[in-house]
């Protein structure tokens, strides 16, 4: 198989699996916020984050303000998600399609088509892999408060408590959103040190294209 | 195509299109240009000689001549090199 075709093939599918990853936790971060703006504001009892700690009732106002921010931020995230993501599928899709005999031209078409889709993007990925890590930061401190429910914490030591052992798994679920943003962000920030250093390249050897066009001649 | 190209990739595109004779329309469409610089590319490759202006009756088409094969392979063997210059992307 061409090595370059193999090498292209894989990187498209590597950099469409870390999309589909960050699309799919970019939905389950905005069913969070959705879910953390109606306990915060509809809720009617007041569920102290930290137990012994009690509730303030502005702090639940303002749980809600953090919760309806981190939900818009999820917005943007899924939106600027998806428009990378489409991109991505068309050009894995006909990578699929042209199957392993495929013409040199049209490899070097897709590569082209490659190039263009990162330099209407790089903006928008660069922006992502902030939101990503700030997002990625955001959900480990809500894993971890959601944790310390699970503790009741005393002058004599501390317990677990069985009925608070049901926060776990939104614990975990917490801690899984944000190693994945954390992942994102990182595979990411690979993607774009790999295509800057391809677009340097590219403007590097524009000086042959020019020479075999007569543009640098006096 | 459509996205940001460089003006030697949206060359090296209409001169793999118009192997096979093409008309002006076809090409601004195919390439994703409005008809001022697809003109304006049109008339630099035809000056170069690396298209070929082919007028039968009414119709008018180009053609890419055997001069656009050294910079069609050029830009291919570059574009791929790509990926042996710089170290792969995966997880």
């Amino acid at each position: 198989m061409n090595p370059v075709l193999s090498q292209f093939r894989t990187e498209i599918r590597h950099f469409f699996l870390v999309s589909l990853l960050n699309h799919v936790f970019a939905a389950i971060a905005i069913a969070t916020g959705v879910q953390y703006i109606v306990t915060a504001i509809i809720s009617q009892t007041i569920d102290p984050l930290i137990p012994g700690i009690p509730m303030i009732p502005g702090l639940r106002i303002f749980t809600g303000a953090i919760a309806l921010i981190c939900f818009g931020l999820g917005i943007s995230w899924i939106l600027s998600t998806v428009r990378i993501f489409e991109s991505i599928v068309t050009i894995k899709e006909e990578l699929e399609k042209a199957g392993e005999a495929i013409p040199d031209e049209r490899l070097t078409c897709l590569i082209v088509r490659m190039l263009a889709h990162y330099r209407d993007n790089r903006t928008t990925i660069r922006t992502m892999i902030l939101v990503c890590t700030l997002g990625g930061a955001a959900f480990f401190e809500f894993g971890i408060a959601n944790g310390l429910k699970v503790l009741s914490i005393s002058s004599g030591g501390f317990a677990f408590t069985l009925d608070n052992l049901l926060l776990i798994p939104a614990m975990l679920l917490m801690l899984g959103i944000s190693l994945a943003s954390l992942l994102s962000s990182y595979y990411f920030l690979k993607f774009v040190q790999t295509w800057d250093r391809r677009l340097n390249e590219i403007e590097e050897s524009e000086c042959s294209l020019k020479k075999t066009l007569g543009l640098d001649e006096p | 195509m459509s996205g940001r190209r460089t003006v030697y990739e949206i060359y090296w595109e209409i001169l793999v299109y118009c192997k096979t004779p093409r008309s002006f329309t076809a090409i601004i469409n195919r390439c994703d240009l409005n008809s001022k610089t697809g003109q304006e590319y049109l008339e630099f490759l035809v000056a170069k000689g690396y298209l070929a202006l082919v007028t039968e009756g009414q119709k008018s088409s180009y053609h890419s001549t055997s001069e656009a094969a050294v910079y069609i392979s050029l830009f291919s063997s570059l574009y791929q090199k790509l990926f042996d210059a710089t170290p792969e992307f995966k997880l």
